[in-house]
């Protein structure tokens, strides 16, 4: 026996490529926003494993330091380092902000300001080029989607900084690249203003009567001086020993010194389940529409293609052939163009998926539920195709 | 297969129910043997079409008796169960267009009928053969209907009908689209398969040009068939 | 047109899915999960390094002065202003004497006074001495006549007793004269008190230097001890550098120095460390260095941001490795060694490290092994690898 519906398609091979392609198009589209929110949750995800830490410790009562601010003074950690269990803590900071890239013609570029103790958790674990920080100051590794390269300056604040590394994969939660600097300046960038405003905010010390009293030499220097110092860390990360659950680790803090302390698990059901809960509905919804949209588009093209080939199947049905035939023609024919369409789809996304701002991660899992959804989709959208091939009466043939 | 191709008596079909009911077909009875061809003629109205579905088994009559070979296929019912397969493998159709399968090429459009019932593919396809050669077509065999003229594709139509060796055929119109000329080469290669392939044919036409090559005609009018005979004039082969 | 349409037409359609499904092939093992993690390596090589300490520090006087008053007053006048070169003993500014000139003048009146107390009180003296000789000779005389039976005994010891008077006479007298006198030097020395503080309310610069900030001006009032005039002295300038307290180990008096300042970062100065704090900065973790320079450079500004790089001498050559091949997993440090083509994380110790990224290996691997430098992704022992010139840039 031979193959119908390959006959038919190897027949009208222009239009059918030619579909597959148009809704290989739509299918990459759809496994793009799947890979986009892969790509959110992937992000989320990253950020706490390169960040290396078991634990963070965070202000009381908040859900930071990703999801929400959060301060804490930086010798809580030697409190910390103390507390059973716990191998190694250290400070982080964290700041959001705009720095310029690019010299002449400089353009904004938004990225996350990390303040890490080199050797210490919320290092860079890997770089892709470059060398790590050994200078305590004014030192800089940078992801590579910053656009900054080795060798160039920064400026945060107040102060710049060379690019020593690069990394890849280091964003935060929202997707911006990060740029680890040395803690002290992260602090200092962190909580020191402009010259302007530092400039501002000394007269207005020094107008306050209160603050500058004749006759107490000093007293207003003093009082300038610890408005400009930082002494406030956003984080704590802390790696637990070996064999101890995060959890028993973590207990003790929280009951101990008054501080907010999450396990990884915790972490990352704030960050996946809270911070990006919204967005991922939208990419839901919108998976979900295009879903609709491929079926409704498959059964549209396989319906169309199908009353073009009316006559045919009624002479196939007059001469005998099963419905079971016509039917596994059809099916086969809606198959075959979700199978194009699912392989343009697949290539098509993996080629542009580079090009987006933000990270899309298409995991193989998901192409091979794309490709069963698809399978599915065909199948019912072909449905409509074969009913209405079924319906054909043989005896149309006949008489005109 | 001797006897009779076909054999109808007092076949009825009514359409509807109650007030309304139409009597197509009142009393129909034709017999046709293997190897005659047969004109089945009527103005428009008549029951021809009706006729032809139901010898062709896409409807079903309201009463009567068909046999088909020596096998009685229906008698105030079907006696059979697989219609399809009866269709396919027992009655070969030939259409007023030729209603080629356009995706498939020449061979195959005849050798889907062998495969269909069952047949290897190389049977079918030299059957095939076979019959294109017969019908003066073998070099088309490649070929696909697209590229055919209107002549070509009605003798591969024919050798499709053939594919099965079916008892009988179904002719409906077969020339209408065409000259005299090639008419006559239609109603003339028809008879030959007849013969050669001893196989009954029923052609249902209104064609003046062809009317006269016949030598048995049956008239139908008003649902009722008139056995007469035609002037049987030779087209030669 | 025996092959034609159906077999070209296959042949076409199966060319097409021969290169689609190539090309997803490669999409599949080229991007996402499947695809090799770009590294590149290095083969670990034997040297030494020469570590280097950073740090951060501002420009500071190691002599400064802040010249104020010793009593609350009211500034009169200021004399100096800010970036003026100044002498030792120059006058910088002056208090208000207010009442000071007053209280000497007085004081003299009283000095005058107490001459004149002196004078009489010799006069006295002079006075009651005469009485005494006379009482003395007239004593002696009725003595002698008192022998000679001329007077009665009792006129002899009333002369008697008159010269014992008038001997106490001149005791009382010189006695008097003292007390008027050490009344001359008590307000002397309480006229040489107030010109001392006659002097104090001037402000002289006690060594050279440089007027680094007027804090009052005249009119204002400043209490004891409130500057001002700052003085620094240019010579004496260094900078005070704050090295991360985990990063100074080696750091030590007479370490030579390379100092960047902020105001021309281009040209690095000379300088060593000319002391080390014993207190270091509990709060910051830093130790504290002070740094001087070889040769003072001319523009130098206090306060000015500078950049120390100290040079260690070089360690013991040993194998060294880039920082960025370090990993850390868990407590563990290592690296990941390349080993026949399989990746292998061994654990290092580690000694000391240069500025420019280099560290010795103490323990864990011998030079010429082949260790991953950078890598694309976090590794493990499992990772499809290739190894590339640069993950990044050129030659990526």
């Amino acid at each position: 026996m031979i193959s119908l519906a390959g006959r038919d398609i190897l027949h009208s091979w222009g239009k059918f490529v030619f579909t597959g392609v148009g809704l290989g198009l739509l299918i990459g589209a759809t496994l793009t926003m799947a890979g986009v929110y892969r790509g959110m949750v992937d992000d989320a995800k990253v950020l706490l494993s390169n960040s290396g830490a078991d634990i963070w410790v965070v202000q009381k009562d908040t859900l930071g330091p990703y999801a929400e601010p959060s301060s804490l003074r930086d010798d809580v950690y030697r409190a910390i380092r103390g507390m059973p269990g716990v191998a190694r803590a250290a400070n982080v900071t964290y700041l959001t902000m705009q720095v310029k890239q690019g010299g002449e013609n400089a353009s904004d570029v938004r990225v996350m300001v990390v303040g890490f103790e080199p050797g210490q958790p919320g290092e860079p674990g890997y770089l892709v080029a470059g060398r790590r920080i050994t200078r305590s100051h004014y030192e800089a590794v940078a992801d590579v989607r910053t656009g900054f390269e080795l060798g160039e300056r920064i400026r945060i604040r107040r102060q710049d900084y060379t690019v020593v590394g690069l990394t890849r994969r280091m964003v935060s939660s929202g997707g911006d690249p990060m740029v680890f600097i040395p803690l002290k300046d992260a602090q200092e960038a962190q909580f020191l203003k402009d010259n302007d405003a530092i400039v501002n905010e000394r007269a207005r010390t020094a107008a306050n009567p209160g603050l500058n009293r004749p006759g107490v030499p000093g007293l207003l220097e003093a009082i300038q001086a610890s408005q400009t110092t930082s002494r406030s860390v956003n984080a704590v990360l802390v790696q637990t020993q070996a064999g101890l659950s995060h959890e028993e680790v973590a207990e003790p803090i929280r009951r101990w010194k008054h501080l907010q302390a999450y396990t990884r698990a915790q972490m990352e059901e704030i960050l996946v389940a809270k911070l990006i809960a919204t967005s991922a509905k939208q990419i839901g919804m919108f998976l979900a529409i295009l879903a609709v949209v491929s079926a409704a588009i498959v059964a549209f093209i396989i319906y169309t293609m199908t009353l073009g080939k009316i006559r045919e199947i009624a002479v196939l049905k007059l001469i005998g052939t099963r419905s079971r035939t016509i039917a596994g023609m059809i099916l086969q024919q809606a198959l075959g163009l979700g199978f194009i369409g699912f392989v343009v789809g697949k290539i098509s996304a993996a080629l542009w998926a580079p090009f987006f701002p933000k990270y899309v991660l298409l995991e193989p899992g998901d192409a091979l539920r794309g490709f069963i959804a698809v399978m599915i989709i065909c199948t019912i959208a072909s449905t409509l195709a074969i009913r209405a091939a079924l319906k054909v009466d043989p005896a149309t043939a006949i008489g005109g | 297969m001797d006897g009779f191709g076909i054999r109808i008596e007092n076949m009825r079909k009514r359409y509807g129910e109650g007030d309304t009911a139409v009597d197509a077909l009142k009393e129909v009875n034709m017999t046709v043997a293997p190897g005659e061809v047969v004109g089945l003629i009527g103005p428009s109205g008549s029951g021809k079409t009706t006729l032809l579905k139901c010898l062709g088994a896409v409807i079903e009559p309201t009463a009567g008796r068909m046999t088909l070979g020596d096998e009685v296929i229906y008698d105030d019912g079907w006696k059979i169960d697989d219609l399809k397969a009866l269709r396919r493998d027992r009655i070969g159709f030939v259409f007023q267009a030729p209603y080629l399968i356009p995706f498939l090429d020449v061979t195959d459009n005849i050798a889907l009928l062998p495969m269909l019932a069952g047949q290897p593919n190389a049977a079918s396809r030299s059957r095939a053969k076979e019959l294109l050669e017969a019908l003066d077509v073998g070099h088309r065999a490649r070929a696909q209907p697209s590229q055919l003229s209107g002549g070509e594709q009605q003798r591969v139509a024919i050798a499709r009908a053939l594919a099965n060796q079916p008892p009988v055929i179904l002719a409906d119109e077969p020339t209408a689209p065409l000259d005299s000329e090639r008419a006559l080469a239609v109603i003339r290669i028809l008879n030959r398969m007849a013969r050669q392939y001893n196989t009954a044919v029923i052609v249902v036409t209104h064609d003046e040009k062809i009317i006269p090559t016949f030598k048995r005609i049956y008239h139908i009018r008003d649902g009722v068939t008139h056995e007469e005979a035609g002037e049987g004039r030779e087209i030669g082969d | 047109m025996k092959f034609d349409a159906v077999w070209v037409r296959r042949a076409g359609f199966g060319l097409l899915g021969i290169v689609l499904l190539a090309v997803f092939g490669y999409v599949v093992v080229r991007t996402g999960p499947f695809a090799p993690v770009r590294v590149t390596a290095v083969t670990v090589a034997e040297g030494s390094v020469a570590p280097a300490l950073f740090g951060i520090g501002t420009v500071e006087a190691r002599r400064a002065y802040l010249i104020g008053p010793t009593a609350s007053g009211r500034v009169l006048r200021v004399a100096v202003d800010v970036g003026e070169a100044v002498k030792a003993g120059q006058l910088l500014a002056e208090m208000d004497p207010v009442d000071l000139d007053e209280r000497v003048s007085a004081l003299n009146a009283s000095m005058a006074r107490a001459s004149s107390a002196v004078s009489a009180a010799e006069a006295q003296r002079q006075d009651a001495q005469a009485r005494k000789q006379l009482a003395t000779i007239n004593a002696k005389r009725y003595v002698e006549l008192g022998e000679k039976k001329f007077v009665s005994a009792s006129v002899v010891e009333a002369k008697q007793q008159e010269q014992t008077s008038a001997d106490a006479a001149v005791s009382a007298a010189e006695a008097n004269l003292a007390g008027a006198r050490q009344d001359i030097a008590r307000l002397r020395a309480e006229r040489e008190g107030l010109r001392q503080q006659r002097q104090n309310i001037r402000l002289v610069a006690p060594a050279d230097g440089v007027v680094t900030a007027r804090d009052a001006e005249p009119g204002s009032t400043v209490v004891a001890g409130q500057a001002v005039v700052r003085l620094v002295d240019p010579a004496s300038l260094w900078i005070r550098v704050r090295f991360d307290q985990g990063r100074s180990a080696g750091l030590a008096v007479g370490l030579p120095a390379e100092i960047v300042l902020r105001a021309n970062p281009a040209k690095p100065l000379p300088g060593k460390i000319v002391r080390l704090e014993l207190l270091s900065d509990s709060v910051t973790e830093e130790r504290i260095a002070q740094v001087a320079f070889d040769s003072m450079p001319a523009g130098i500004t206090l306060g000015e941001l500078a950049e120390v790089t100290l040079q260690l001498p070089a360690t013991q050559p040993g194998p060294v490795l880039p920082n960025a091949s370090l990993r850390q997993r868990g407590e563990q440090a290592g690296v990941w060694v390349l080993r026949a083509g399989v990746l292998q994380f061994v654990p290092v110790r580690l000694g000391s490290a240069s500025l420019d990224g280099t560290v010795q290996v103490r323990e864990g691997l011998q030079a010429g092994d082949r260790v991953i430098v950078h890598s694309e992704k976090e590794l493990a022992a499992d990772s499809r690898i290739k190894v590339v010139e640069a993950i990044v840039g050129k030659g990526a």
